[in-house]
């Protein structure tokens, strides 16, 4: 069980230490920092150790959060647990960092109360829904800044209101902001985010696709009401329910947040759920081995050597790089950065590159023997290249084959790869019309790996 | 007006302005005064002299205020137990307050003072509280019960909680038996031998009902006590799982997994036969999937647990090989764990997608993900006999980068394949030669001066290689030093005419150059071998080594069982017992999978074995591994078979030799007699091992010859079977006997450890008769430092059968508070042989004409100065009843049987020549029972 839990910021000010069973002094902080600090490369940080207390902690919003325990009880739930704790400050408090943890002591010490009970390290619940009736304390919000508001608005995209756009921080505020006033603003977010992890092999063969989603909902709404969410009906579920030929939807197993109730999702694919406020993951699925599209990129790699200059062996290595976006023309990918892992390169080096736009950039980044290649606005259906011309002193025809696959981290707004939709979302009973629904539909790269 | 404020002031004279703030009127100044406090509290200031003032502020009707306030005495009233009794008389007024709330708060936060003094006041609140009707309070006051438990237990059993917390299960809130299940968990754990979780069908019952309904942490409370209980059978085992089953896709992973264990558990109850098994394995693969696409920790946490479930039932996973594909942004710590469950997963099947995988990772920026990927294709080769040509040709590729971390790597795991396939892949020895310069590691230097002397025939150049090494002899890790002197010295047993000077040149800076005792001792066997008998030398050192199986990284079986049990906890994390890092009494007790019903291991098709390693691989016992390694190294692998043939005046001397440096192999067998005894066993064409032992067995035979009569069995004396050092100090010593027809194993445990040491026991790995121990090892009082008991554990021969390399070996497993320790040793077969034995004359004569010629072996016994009927006699005592007697031309043949636990028969002829000291013996019966008969005559006779 959990016997004490403290917040460090990224520095190792103590924010946050309760201990709930007395097992052990204070001075255990200084040596969970000093051990996470110390720590190598390839030492897992997850479960650490000393002196028969263990240390299990997540990072999160730049803040070590840590539980630490004497007996052998489930890391899963510490973690989880953890996880939640963050997600639930970040709920009360608007935003997670070290200013707003700060500011609201006071309240998340109530709610570690109210979540471990205080009671002896067995952790109670993280509803927020039961959370309000105990807690007392009132946010104290911090200006709702946001250093990733990326300001490309297109972000989100609302099916559901064509016209408006929520802005991406919108979601950014605590749930409950101060009794009425302006905070009461009867908002409800559905996101639908999907990562993709996808494999090319060297001759544009598929050689492995995952697609993981979720769909979270952020509720601000101060009275539960049911709500519906309806996904596409024809959305199947598992490997062997495929009928026919349809393009039927489908994902290989999904979970579901316990609040959720399932009586009208096996027929007509409706999710039933009472939001309580703050952010929660309604649904989680997956599908493995399978991409219901296209991938979204297409690379032609080519790697050569050359000679600068034979006689003193100063050869030099040609990239040639031509990338295609396979999505309908309509859409576009945002901030594509494409990275070649490894080089062989040892200490002297140089680049000269030519790129098919001036807004793309390209970097050398010998310590990690990277190669980076960054491309702003990549429109659907479009084809660019870049030639790369890297000097490298002594190298042999062997050190070819180390030239590493080429890795892409991109985002698709507007657009899931599997092709979950959300057809409706309603609200029962129906609020006054004071509610905006928002729904959002997301994909990030998780891993886009293209051998070469 | 933010909270952090209060962070920011240091002035002098605080806790002066705090106290006064604190005893304001107004309850605004009051509450922002206390905040201040509790916030200098958090920061590590001594805010302990406003306990008075901050306690005064504890009656009031605001709840926040409230809170905060006992926040605040919880964390001084330890330091203030004096002070904390004043607030005792608003906590018991609370508890009786009209709102729920108030009312478990005030038995929380008094839990939680861990002041002897007012615990005495909290039994009569909790009492109240544990029967409240407002469910809150009720689950609240359950967990202070545990709470109190940990302060003072004695108080807790008298005062009776723990029963009411027992009707607490039978609760109608489900959060309430949650609690009251966690409560009653904790309690159980520090009482390993209270069956306060007394757990019935009933209960169980209640329990999964409850399961439905509370939230996901009550659920985790709820699944770990089920998988603390027992099924009667495999009927309620399926009923249980088929209940646990949609646990299987809760949002929340420490759910899926504390379901994971329970189904694994019950699992093994359930017949392999059965649909519902194979049903139960389909779903247990997509929620341990689905884990991988969590956060980086739970991911690292669920693939520990994977790697557990995947070496116990590789059937889950085995078509999920592809999740456990690195992804390029996975954290190192996720990439290395991904990499090992992968080698573990590997088949035919899926082998050809696993190497093209891990050629990719060998080419990765990371360098320690690029090391463990070249040692993966390696473990692929041994693992996957198929595969491994193509492994090797991968690695070829690899070495051709000349990446340095690559090669050596690389030539590491090379030399493990030669191992596993010797004579198939030494085409490619002239590659690896070629880069023999860039090699800077021990490790893969030694691999490389190993394949040099291991192939020197086919390396035309091998002596220069190898002096070119020695030069920087002294330089060199002990690691390479010691495969440099065996290389060389192999180099001289196949080309001797060119080598000699330089093994003589290693031989001299071995013995005469070094401070390292291996390494001297090492050459000093070599040196003599060599000088004294070279033939015997390229026996010892070019003896052919046995196999290396895949087998060696798997996790002990036992050990496997016991973390099993403990998925979804650190245990499973740090593949540690939780006695090895969990302090004082709690969590100690072994947890054991529950025997499988129905039909037996035994009786199982061998095919379904096939399909994992994890299936009982008897041959994976520590200390064998360490003996196996040792052996590797030394390249000595059967060193006691060629003392024989050694001169007898050069005897005593390499048997000193021997004894120094082949501990573990003399402390393996049981007695030095039948150590050396396996040497003609294996040898039977020269018989000179007696007079070595004859000298230490002279004695016996001299206390019990001259009697004549039965004297009971031969008992060897004790040997050590498990060294202090190898086992935290604990050392085990001991023999065999028969007793009164009762096979007993006497143990000598000393503690040289600096703790008391309790809570033993014992258990057998399956073993070729069936060996089990009757009873509990009965160490009584703790064992102290230094101290030695010696106890008796009574054998029966009803355990589980299986056939062990040698007939005679025996695995044991012993437990004490501080760990599990595992040896093998050898018994006597005369252990076996029971009092019954004695044949009739008229069957013995129509069985010994049928048996046929090959079952028969000749065994000869030296320097034994008996007649007939004294030897006749003192074998009797150990069970071998001579049936008939005759005399021809001088020579006495008695014809005798024995008996074995199993019912199989051994008869046999021995012929006594008069004068002649030498007996002949000679026995028929099962070709593999003889052998071990056999060996175990010599100290049965003398």
């Amino acid at each position: 069980m959990i016997s004490q839990i403290f917040i460090l910021s990224s520095k190792g000010d103590h924010l946050i230490y309760k201990d709930f069973r007395g097992e052990e002094s204070k001075d255990s902080i200084s040596v969970f920092y000093e051990m996470v600090t110390a720590l190598s490369g390839d030492q897992p940080p997850v479960v650490m150790s000393h002196k028969g207390l263990h240390f299990i902690h997540v990072r999160q919003g730049g803040l070590y959060w840590v539980a630490s325990t004497k007996t052998n009880p489930s890391p899963f739930t510490i973690i989880e647990f953890l996880n939640r704790l963050a997600a639930l400050t970040k709920d009360y408090c608007g935003s997670l960092s070290e200013k707003s943890v700060r500011m609201n002591f006071a309240l998340i010490y109530e709610l570690l109360d109210e979540m471990v009970v205080n009671d002896f390290g067995y952790i109670q619940t993280t509803s927020t829904d039961i959370l309000k009736n105990f807690i007392q304390t009132e946010a104290v919000s911090s200006k709702p800044f946001s250093l990733f508001d990326l300001s490309n608005v297109g972000l989100f995209g609302a099916e559901t209101q064509q016209s408006k756009v929520a802005p991406s921080v919108a979601a950014s505020r605590p749930i409950m902001s101060s009794r009425g006033e302006q905070g009461g603003k009867n908002e409800i977010f559905v996101d639908v985010i999907e990562r993709l992890s996808v494999v090319i092999g060297s001759k544009g063969v598929l050689m492995k696709a995952d697609i993981q989603g979720e769909i979270r909902i952020k509720c601000f709404l101060p009275t539960c009401s049911e709500m519906r969410i309806g996904l596409n009906e024809e959305l199947s579920i598992g490997k062997s329910q495929l009928k026919g030929y349809s393009s039927a939807v489908r994902v290989d197993e999904c979970r579901f947040h316990q609040a959720v109730k399932l009586d009208e999702f096996d027929t007509f694919r409706i999710l039933k759920v009472c939001p309580s406020q703050g952010e929660q993951t309604v649904m989680q699925y997956q599908l493995c081995d399978e991409l219901p599209c296209a991938p979204p990129f297409q690379l032609f790699p080519s790697v050569e050597k050359d000679y600068v200059n034979r006689s003193v062996n100063l050869s030099m290595v040609l990239i040639f790089l031509k990338l295609r976006c396979d999505l309908p023309p309509k859409r576009s990918v945002f901030i594509l950065h494409t990275s070649i892992t490894p080089l062989p390169l040892s200490i002297l080096y140089s680049m000269s590159q030519e790129l098919s736009s001036p807004d793309q950039t390209a970097e050398l980044q010998p310590k990690n023997k990277a190669l980076l290649w960054e491309i702003p606005r990549f429109p659907g259906g479009a084809q660019l290249s870049a030639l790369f011309k890297v000097d490298v002193p002594g190298l042999s025809s062997a050190s070819l084959l180390e030239v590493g696959p080429v890795s892409m981290s991109f985002e698709l707004p507007k657009q899931t790869c599997t092709g979950l939709q959300i057809r409706f979302l309603r609200l029962s009973p129906t609020q006054t019309g004071l509610s905006q629904r928002w729904v959002r539909y997301v994909t990030h790269s998780d891993s886009y790996t293209i051998r070469i | 007006m933010t909270d952090s404020k209060y962070f920011t002031t240091t002035k002098k004279g605080e806790i002066f302005e705090l106290k006064a703030e604190l005893n304001s009127d107004k309850k605004e100044k009051k509450k922002e005064a206390v905040k201040k406090v509790i916030a200098s509290m958090t920061v590590g200031k001594d805010v302990s002299a406003l306990f008075p003032d901050v306690v005064n502020c504890m009656q009031t009707d605001n709840l926040e205020l409230k809170k905060l306030v006992y926040l605040y005495l919880m964390n001084y009233a330890k330091s203030q137990p004096d002070m904390a009794i004043m607030a005792v008389n608003t906590f018991v007024k609370d508890c009786e307050d009209l709102n729920p709330l108030i009312r478990a708060l005030a038995v929380r936060t008094m839990g939680c003072i861990r002041v002897d003094k007012i615990t005495e006041y909290l039994c009569e609140p909790l009492r109240k509280c544990l029967k409240d009707e407002d469910p809150y309070v009720r689950k609240t006051a359950a967990v202070c019960v545990a709470k109190l438990h940990d302060i003072n237990a004695q108080l807790v059993e008298d005062q009776g909680f723990l029963d009411t917390l027992k009707d607490l299960i039978s609760d109608s809130n489900p959060m309430v038996v949650a609690n009251a299940v966690a409560a009653l968990s904790e309690i159980a754990e520090s009482h390993p031998n209270s069956n306060l979780l007394d757990l019935n069908p009933q209960t169980i019952n209640k329990l999964l009902t409850a399961l439905n309904e509370c939230t996901e942490w009550g659920q985790i409370f709820i699944l770990d006590c089920l998988a603390s209980y027992l099924p009667r059978d495999d009927r309620e085992s399926q009923s249980i799982c088929e209940r646990v089953t949609p646990r299987l896709s809760h949002a929340n992973s420490a759910v899926v997994l504390s379901a994971v264990k329970v189904l694994m558990k019950f699992m093994e109850m359930l017949p392999k036969d059965l649909d519902y098994y194979g049903t139960l394995l389909k779903k247990l693969a997509p929620p341990l999937v689905t884990l991988l696409s969590a956060e980086p920790e739970l991911q690292y946490v669920a693939l520990r647990n994977i790697n557990l479930i995947v070496q116990k039932r590789p059937e889950i996973l085995k078509h999920e090989m592809k999740v456990f594909f690195v992804k390029y942004n996975d954290p190192i710590y996720v990439k290395l764990e991904k990499l090992d469950i992968m080698i573990r997963l590997a088949s035919q099947a899926n082998i050809a997608q696993v190497l093209a995988e891990l050629k990719e990772y060998a080419t990765e920026v990371d360098v320690d993900f690029v090391r463990k990927a070249v040692r993966a294709i390696g473990r692929c080769a041994i693992k996957v006999e198929q595969s491994a040509e193509r492994c090797v040709s991968t690695l070829l590729d690899l070495i051709q980068t000349k990446v340095n971390y690559v090669v050596q790597e690389a030539i590491v795991v090379i030399k493990d394949i030669f191992r596993k396939y010797p004579n198939k892949y030494e085409s490619v020895i002239a590659t690896l030669c070629e880069n023999l310069d860039s090699l800077d590691e021990p490790e893969a230097r030694a691999a490389m001066i190993w394949i040099v002397g291991e192939y020197a025939e086919r390396i035309d150049n091998a002596d220069e290689l190898l002096e070119s090494f020695l030069e920087g002899f002294h330089d060199e890790s002990t690691q390479v030093q010691l495969q440099l002197l065996t290389a060389i010295v192999k180099l001289f047993l196949k080309k001797p005419t060119e080598t000699q000077e330089l093994v003589q040149q290693v031989l001299s800076l071995a013995t005469q150059d070094s401070d390292n005792p291996d390494l001297r001792d090492r050459g000093y066997i070599y040196w003599r071998l060599l000088s004294t008998d070279p033939v015997a030398a390229k026996e010892v050192v070019l003896a052919e080594k046995p196999l290396i199986s895949e087998e060696t990284d798997l996790i002990e079986p036992t050990l496997l069982e016991e973390l099993i049990c403990h998925i979804g906890t650190l245990a499973s994390v740090y593949h540690k017992p939780p006695s090895a890092f969990v302090e004082g009494s709690r969590g100690v007790q072994h947890k054991r999978l529950p025997p499988r019903a129905g039909s037996g291991e035994s009786t199982e098709s061998p095919d379904v074995g096939q399909s994992g390693p994890s299936e009982a691989p008897p041959a994976v016992i520590p200390s064998q591994g360490d003996l196996l390694g040792d052996l590797l190294n030394l390249d000595l692998a059967p060193p006691t078979a060629t003392v024989p043939s050694v001169q007898p005046s050069m005897q005593m001397g390499a048997m000193d030799l021997l004894g120094g440096g082949l501990d573990s192999l003399v402390c393996s067998s049981p007695a030095m007699g039948a150590g050396l005894g396996a040497a003609p066993a294996a040898m039977p064409a020269s018989l000179g091992s007696a007079p070595a032992v004859g000298g230490g067995l002279g004695d016996l035979f001299d206390l019990g010859g001259g009697v004549g009569m039965p004297t009971g069995s031969y008992v060897a004396p004790k040997t050590v079977w498990l060294l202090a050092m190898k086992a935290k100090g604990l050392e085990i010593s001991g023999t065999f006997a028969r007793r009164g027809g009762i096979i007993q194993m006497d143990l000598s445990l000393t503690n040289k450890a600096m703790s008391v040491m309790t809570d033993f026991a014992i258990q057998f790995n399956r073993n070729s008769f069936g060996l089990a121990p009757a009873g509990p090892l009965q160490v009584l009082t703790p064992l102290s430092p230094n101290q030695t008991i010696d106890v008796s554990l009574p054998l029966s021969t009803s355990g589980p059968v299986m056939k062990m390399e040698p007939l005679n070996n025996l695995q044991v497993a012993v437990k004490n508070n501080i760990d599990v320790f595992y040896f093998s040793c050898q018994y006597p077969l005369s252990l076996l042989f029971v009092e019954d034995g004695k044949m009739d004359r008229q069957v013995f004569l129509a069985t010994w004409k049928d048996i046929p010629n090959d079952n028969e072996a000749q065994f000869q016994i030296k320097d034994i100065h008996l007649n007939s009927d004294v030897a006749s006699n003192k074998l009797q005592g150990s069970n071998i009843f001579t049936i008939a007697k005759r005399t021809v031309e001088g020579q006495d043949m008695l014809y005798q049987s024995v008996k074995l636990t199993n019912g199989i028969w051994v008869l046999a002829e021995m012929r006594i020549q008069t004068g002649n000291p030498n007996y002949t013996w000679m026995c028929w019966r099962r070709p593999h029972v003889r052998e071990c008969v056999s060996q175990n005559d010599s100290p049965v006779i003398s």
